[in-house]
């Protein structure tokens, strides 16, 4: 069993010192400080990041999706006849996304986050994956002027998250998270989300199928046959039936979510570690990994290192694991 | 006043450079809560006069006091706690309130500011609230047991206040829900915890959504105890006025009509093409046209350009009305 994080991590703090980047963000709209600046503060809060949830014992890493603004922003701004146009609540959160617009045939060269996954792993020894929007979640969020059909779009956007997790791999990037609530939010579009990731898959990179903020109850035979290495599943944010049917998910490695991270209430060691034990009745250990339910950037930083604090100690607190 | 197509806003405006600047120097500890109060209730005679001149029927104070719309209250309840940083989006953080006790409420949180700005104006002006829903979605919760019980808790301390807002002679008053979609399968508990807010209220009540998925909740939204909804419609492209379409709309409606969220400036006819759609589904008593939403994030020249827009494209449709023999 491994513990892993998903999305985005806070990128300032209520520290003094830890809001480098909000008053760089501002010295640079000012024109105060350049691209090159800018790009350095960047880069000292990615590594930040990343020595947090090293530090936190976190096994497999992210980046900390730094400079995402939100799940498409990095895509909508690199991609072709993409833009980012006006603002919508993101789900159930109050925080808010730049809705992509497509405005005719979406391309991508493939290379939109190797930057920092190329960072990320230069800063740490331990693994770092990768990490790219979902075309379903893309698809149903964006505003689309050119495709006109959500199955035409829906496969576009997959050919070009293809492109960005081949680009990935060619990084040297061994596990890809693919972030797309919608297949959960949406279970009617989960037939044509299986073709989106027939797709993805053939860019011969293991992918892991992150769903969060809704139950998966839905779909759950059905994401067990998706040709992804990993499954990501929220057991927290919602009443769930989940966490009891398991075994359903055969050859697949399920990261499970189960440390709330969008809520502040801090879970305990035991209660971490009951809901492991209770994943652990269903699932060989070896198949195991848990994380948060979604990105900390839900909650404040020092509640986000409570967080991963919670979820490594719960982990290590689960009976059946070897220490 | 007229007594068709009355004009209002949804109830923030943008703050004053001098008094930004003092909120920010208040927060440093470099001024006093009294000199900080002087010039929110400056800032607030200015809006009213501004209100006035544009000409619009139901006026605000324009919430020069406050910052966000749920911490502002938050702040003055017992039973919150203030957490830390989090991003709403791009780089704008807020400081996410968390419910982390038993919900009450010491004293009056915004009845003063209503005093003040009613005593300055002859035309009404609207008690603003936000509702229990919304105080809920957009608080960590870690003290009660259950979302509804905690809404229950919530709604309490807004009824109270509501209702001290209509015994300080609040005719209208606004409880906001915009969060009132983000979980659609609990349109109930919102329903449930704004008829604890409304119960005893003779005022009118209006409740603002925007920003969300208004057909996920429609028209099961028709059962929020309030004689009114105030909804974005221009910056959704009137798509919600479909769905009074298939099912009919009940309640009188506070319908947006200038996007709030951009900076070009609708033109007078586009803005009263907006009003002549909402009039295909309410009648001109019970229709009220503003802007889609607060205009905090706006410049006031730009909030006040729009405001205009509004007035006259009400004033144009009215004149068209009038024109019609009885």
């Amino acid at each position: 069993m491994k513990t892993t994080v998903i999305g985005a991590f806070p990128k300032v703090s209520d520290e003094p010192s830890g809001q480098q980047l909000r008053t760089g963000l501002h010295k640079h709209d000012r024109g105060e400080i350049d691209d090159r600046a800018l790009d350095q503060v960047y880069e000292a809060t990615t590594r930040a990041a990343i020595a947090e949830l090293e530090q936190a014992g976190i096994d497999v890493l992210n980046d900390g999706q730094i400079r995402w603004d939100d799940l498409f922003s990095p895509f909508a701004r690199a991609w072709k006849n993409v833009q980012r146009g006006p603002l919508e609540r993101y789900y159930d959160n109050n925080t808010y996304f730049r809705q992509p617009v497509v405005s005719g045939p979406i391309a991508s060269d493939g290379n939109t986050v190797t930057a920092d996954l190329t960072l990320a792993r230069s800063a740490t020894q331990r693994e770092v994956k990768g990490a790219v929007c979902g075309p379903l979640t893309f698809a149903t969020l964006c505003i689309d002027e050119h495709y006109r059909s959500l199955e035409k779009l829906t496969l576009a956007v997959a050919d070009a998250v293809a492109a960005e997790v081949a680009g990935l791999g060619k990084a040297g990037c061994t596990l890809v998270d693919i972030e797309d609530p919608a297949i959960v939010v949406h279970p009617q579009h989960i037939e044509l989300a299986r073709e989106a990731y027939r797709r993805i898959a053939r860019a011969g990179v293991p992918i892991a199928l992150q769903t969060y903020f809704f139950p998966a109850d839905r779909v759950l035979e059905s994401l067990a046959s998706f040709p992804v290495a990993q499954v990501g599943l929220d057991v927290r944010s919602r009443d769930t039936t989940v966490l009891r049917r398991l075994d359903a998910i055969r050859e697949r490695t399920i990261v499970l979510g189960i440390v709330d991270a969008r809520n502040t209430r801090l879970e305990t060691e035991r209660e971490v570690a009951s809901l492991i034990e209770e994943a652990l009745k269903l699932v060989p250990q070896e198949r195991l990994w848990v994380a948060p339910t979604t990105g900390l950037e839900y909650l404040p930083h020092d509640v986000a290192t409570k967080k991963l604090a919670a979820l490594v100690s719960g982990a290590r607190a689960a009976g059946g694991v070897p220490a | 006043m007229s007594d068709v197509l009355l004009t209002t806003t949804v109830g923030s405006f943008g703050k004053p450079e001098y008094l930004q600047k003092a909120r920010n120097a208040r927060a440093r500890g470099k001024l006093s809560e009294a000199e900080l109060l002087e010039l929110e209730r400056k800032a607030t005679t200015e809006w009213i006069r501004a209100q006035e001149e544009i000409g619009l029927d139901i006026l605000v104070d324009g919430e020069m006091y406050r910052g966000d719309m749920v911490a502002y209250f938050a702040e003055r309840l017992e039973g919150y706690t203030i957490g830390g940083l989090v991003r709403s989006y791009g780089n704008r953080y807020y400081h996410k309130p968390i419910i982390s006790g038993k919900i009450s409420r010491p004293k009056p949180m915004t009845v003063e500011w209503f005093q003040f700005t009613q005593s300055l104006t002859d035309r009404p002006v609207k008690g603003m609230l936000t509702g229990p829903y919304t105080m809920l979605d957009w608080s960590y919760l870690e003290s009660y047991k259950t979302r509804r019980d905690a809404a229950l808790a919530l709604a309490e301390v807004v009824r109270q206040e509501a209702e001290d807002l209509q015994a300080a002679g609040a005719k209208y008053i606004q409880i906001d829900e915009p969060a009132i979609h983000a979980r659609p399968e609990e349109i109930a508990i919102a329903i449930e915890a704004m008829g604890v807010v409304t119960q005893n209220l003779t005022a009118k009540t209006v409740s603002h959504i925007c920003y969300g998925d208004f057909a996920a909740i429609y028209p099961q939204v028709l059962d929020l105890p309030v004689d009114r909804l105030s909804l974005a419609m221009s910056n959704y492209g009137y798509r919600w006025l479909d769905l009074f379409e298939r099912h009919p709309y009940t309640k009188e409606l506070e319908i947006g009509i200038v996007d709030v969220h951009k900076h070009e400036l609708e033109s007078v006819e586009e803005a009263a093409a907006g009003i002549r759609k909402g009039l295909r589904y309410v009648t001109p008593e019970k229709l009220l046209p503003h802007p889609d939403c607060g205009l905090k994030t706006r410049p006031p020249e730009e909030s006040i350009a729009k405001c205009r827009v509004v007035v006259e494209a009400a004033k144009l449709v009215r004149k068209e009305l009038a024109a019609v023999p009885a």
